[in-house]
């Protein structure tokens, strides 16, 4: 994988590679290139599946790391290709007509994650989440304890006890 | 019109009719996979109640239930979950503590009471508890880290010649790293004795709030700075995550937050007395962690308080038991300084029973408190241990931090295993490298190293510098010279090897291997078995008067003596152990407190 990293990176801006394993590399790409990258390895590379599309939430830095998993099934080889964008104005190109499947991918991101994809075949409806009005739930501030005692009733004659006050009134009641 | 082909092909179907199904009829009772989460199972013998599970739980799926009285290191609770909340996640079984929490491969289940699916795996016994199959983490505990930061010390080479503390203290960094490992389950905080807040102050650390955690310290201890370094730190001892990592650096946390807040701030947060004077007058026998913190304490109920010291200086064992190496004379001089700031009178120099007399200060006094540690120090009693050449460990101790003269041989035996042994042998180690460059110090022990006394850094440390330690070995006499210009000096010591220390009634009776002896060619025996009290200042008639236990003046739970104006606590009373004497001054200044109150009312 180093010699082809090595051959594109005089074409195109290419950072970070992390060569994770014998068969799994990963590397940072951009957003304007994006596009000629994921052609060139699937056409002439021999990249020909996508393996999905994923992303991170990296809030401290205010970014969503786009994950674009291919697979050259000749070569056994997977190439990750990393690509970050505004967390507030969170928005991926669609690669739809690359790949077909890339269209339910982002749908789900849209979805889990509020990012947008414009022009992806159903892209707005619903996925899996029926009628959710809250954040996007994949977003790492969105708190999953509070939804979810908002959102399910607790159950009659639930009672807990903190470890610490517990020890305190049976050991040392005196203070 | 179709082909022949659309009208064959149904009746080729038949050709799977005696194939077997790859769909089950009834999926009730199939076997999920190996590692599939279901129904929880709980160790509860592993388990320590510390509520991790419960934190974590995204659902509130967890409630902590009492199923048995709390102890050391133990809640007494155990999870219960209810399956109506419960996904299946399994975080709380990444996150379990001591390993105890797994699933079962179990999913199915079926009962027409809700309520059946809420329950306490492990009490509750469900038919998957044995089940082999299901989830359990792989490998150590991920979620919160295994390891301490490693502490910055001196080298031995460049501490072995000189007093200058060894420990560095963590930086900022390091105590974030080890801030962060806490659950903040509180286990600790019984077992402290002083029940000392400590998942609040390590939250305070990690909040970067050294103002918020100076504060929290001196709700429960005025001795940080001391405690940060020496103190015997059981806490550490029942900390949740100690079952599969290093248990939280508690101790060195503590030292931290102090360690960052200057001695002006520290007078700042804590402040001065907010109460009117109460015009009642208290006299505290002993300037040592005990008789300090009821001062404290007393002093900002309103109290006029008098510390009577016969030292020098302020401290008692922390400045005259402890060497410089381990707790610099300055460290406990801060601390000492805000309780000074109270109002506290100490008066150094001042020994009880010839400056004044306890019955002086139960007159002039509303309550008198006795702290009077532990300053002597026991003997052997073996034939020769009344020889010139041999010395008290605990006298010596005094003498060295007194900056008086003390004699500094080439090679001096110490008996006795504990950490007052190991102070003295690595003081005189050092005085000996100050000396003569070189260390010729040889430590006898009754215990084998697997039952040693003294904590396990000391022994470590000690061998760093040099010092031989040897375990298993009695002493049974002090050879003096016989004739010669040295005549009844210490020449050496004769050790046998030690087989076993009690009896089958856990009695004191060493055993001995005769046949395994050895003589120790030294000029000078310390003595490290042990301390008692100086009672002697107490005078006859109330000797007399008082109750004892064992020994020891007798006290109640509040550390009130049998005689109505006489509160007594720490070492003297409840053996050695600063933060147990800071408790015991907590205890007493409550109880001293509530006396005063009635008096005053009476004498409305």
């Amino acid at each position: 994988m180093r010699d082809l990293i090595e051959k594109l990176t005089p074409r195109y801006t290419l950072g970070n590679a992390t060569y994770q394993r014998a068969d799994l590399t990963f590397v940072d790409v951009t957003r304007d290139e994006l596009r000629a990258l994921l052609l060139e390895l699937r056409d002439k590379e021999g990249f020909t599946h996508l393996v999905l599309l994923t992303a991170v939430d990296w809030i401290e830095e205010g970014k969503f790391q786009l994950t674009y998993m291919i697979n050259n099934r000749e070569a056994d080889q997977t190439l990750g290709l990393r690509l970050y964008i505004d967390r507030n104005d969170a928005e991926g190109d669609t690669i739809h007509d690359i790949w077909p499947t890339a269209a339910t991918y982002q749908r789900e991101l849209r979805e889990m994650f509020g990012i947008a994809f414009p022009g992806s075949p159903r892209v707005d409806e619903e996925f899996i989440l029926e009628g959710w009005t809250d954040m996007p739930p994949y977003r790492r501030d969105f708190d999953t304890l509070a939804y979810s005692q908002q959102t399910y009733v607790e159950r009659e004659g639930r009672e807990t006890h903190d470890p610490r006050a517990t020890m305190k009134h049976k050991m040392y009641p005196e203070g | 019109m179709g082909s022949l082909r659309d009208v064959l092909s149904p009746f080729t179907a038949w050709k799977h009719v005696i194939e077997t199904p790859v769909t089950i009829k009834n999926p009730i009772g199939r076997e999920a996979a190996d590692r599939y989460r279901g129904f929880h199972q709980n160790d509860t013998d592993k388990c320590i109640g510390c509520g991790s599970c419960e934190d974590i739980c995204q659902n509130a799926a967890i409630d902590m239930i009492p199923v048995d009285n709390p102890k050391d290191g133990d809640s007494g609770l155990r999870p219960q979950i209810d399956y109506g909340r419960c996904c299946w996640c399994a975080l709380c079984v990444d996150v379990c503590m001591t390993g105890s929490l797994t699933m079962s491969n179990e999913y199915t289940w079926v009962d027409s009471d809700p309520d059946a699916f809420r329950f306490i795996p492990g009490v509750d016994k469900m038919p998957w508890d044995d089940f082999e199959k299901g989830y359990e983490r792989q490998g150590d505990r991920m979620l919160s880290g295994l390891t301490r930061p490693e502490m910055a010390e001196l080298e031995p080479e460049a501490r072995i010649g000189n007093f200058d503390e060894i420990v560095a203290g963590y930086s900022r960094e390091q105590a974030v790293l080890e801030a962060d490992r806490c659950v903040e389950c509180g286990l600790c905080v019984a077992t402290c004795p002083a029940h000392m807040d400590i998942p609040d102050y390590i939250a305070a650390i990690r909040e970067g709030d050294y103002d918020l955690g100076t504060q929290i310290l001196y709700e429960t201890n005025p001795f940080s700075e001391v405690c940060g370094r020496v103190c015997t730190h059981k806490c550490e001892t029942v900390c949740a995550a100690q079952y599969e990592g290093e248990p939280i650096a508690i101790r060195w946390l503590k030292r931290h937050i102090i360690d960052n807040v200057s001695e002006e701030r520290r007078l700042e947060i804590v402040g001065t007395p907010q109460v009117l004077p109460t015009g009642q007058k208290v006299a505290v026998v002993g300037a040592g962690p005990a008789g300090l913190t009821a001062a404290y304490d007393l002093a900002r109920s309103g109290h006029a308080v008098t510390v009577f010291e016969a030292q020098d200086k302020p401290g008692g064992m922390m400045r005259y038991g402890i060497p410089e190496y381990r707790l610099p004379y300055d460290a406990l001089d801060r601390d000492i300084a805000v309780i000074k700031a109270q109002g506290v009178e100490i008066k150094t120099g001042t020994r009880i029973g010839t400056d004044i007399t306890l019955d002086q200060l139960k007159a002039d006094y509303d309550a008198t408190v006795l702290s009077i540690g532990l300053h002597l120090g026991r003997s052997t009693r073996v034939p020769g241990s009344d020889a010139p050449g041999v010395e008290a460990a605990i006298d010596l101790l005094r003498r060295i931090t007194a900056g008086e003269e003390v004699p500094v041989p080439k090679k001096v035996a110490v008996i006795g295993g504990g950490n007052v042994a190991m102070d003295i042998a690595r003081s005189m180690a050092r005085l000996q490298k100050q000396k003569f460059g070189e260390v010729g110090v040889t430590v006898t022990a009754l215990e084998d190293f697997d039952h040693f006394l003294a904590d396990k850094e000391e022994v470590t440390e000690s061998f760093e510098e040099g010092i031989e330690i040897l375990d298993a070995r009695g002493p049974q006499e002090i050879v003096t010279f016989k004739s010669g210009k040295r005549k009844g000096h210490v020449k050496g010591l004769r050790t046998w090897k030690v087989t076993s220390i009690f009896d089958e009634q856990g009695r004191f009776t060493p055993q001995y291997d005769e046949g395994d002896e050895m003589v120790h060619e030294v000029e000078m025996v310390v003595e490290a078995i042990g301390q008692m009290a100086d009672i002697s200042l107490l005078g006859d008639e109330l000797t007399e008067a008082l109750e004892w236990n064992r020994g020891r003046i007798a006290v109640d739970a509040d550390g009130h003596t049998s005689e109505p104006w006489l509160w007594g606590g720490g070492d003297a009373v409840h053996g050695p152990d600063v933060i147990h004497a800071v408790a015991d001054g907590h205890k007493i200044a409550a109880s001293v407190n509530v006396a005063l109150m009635a008096k005053a009312e009476a004498e409305k």
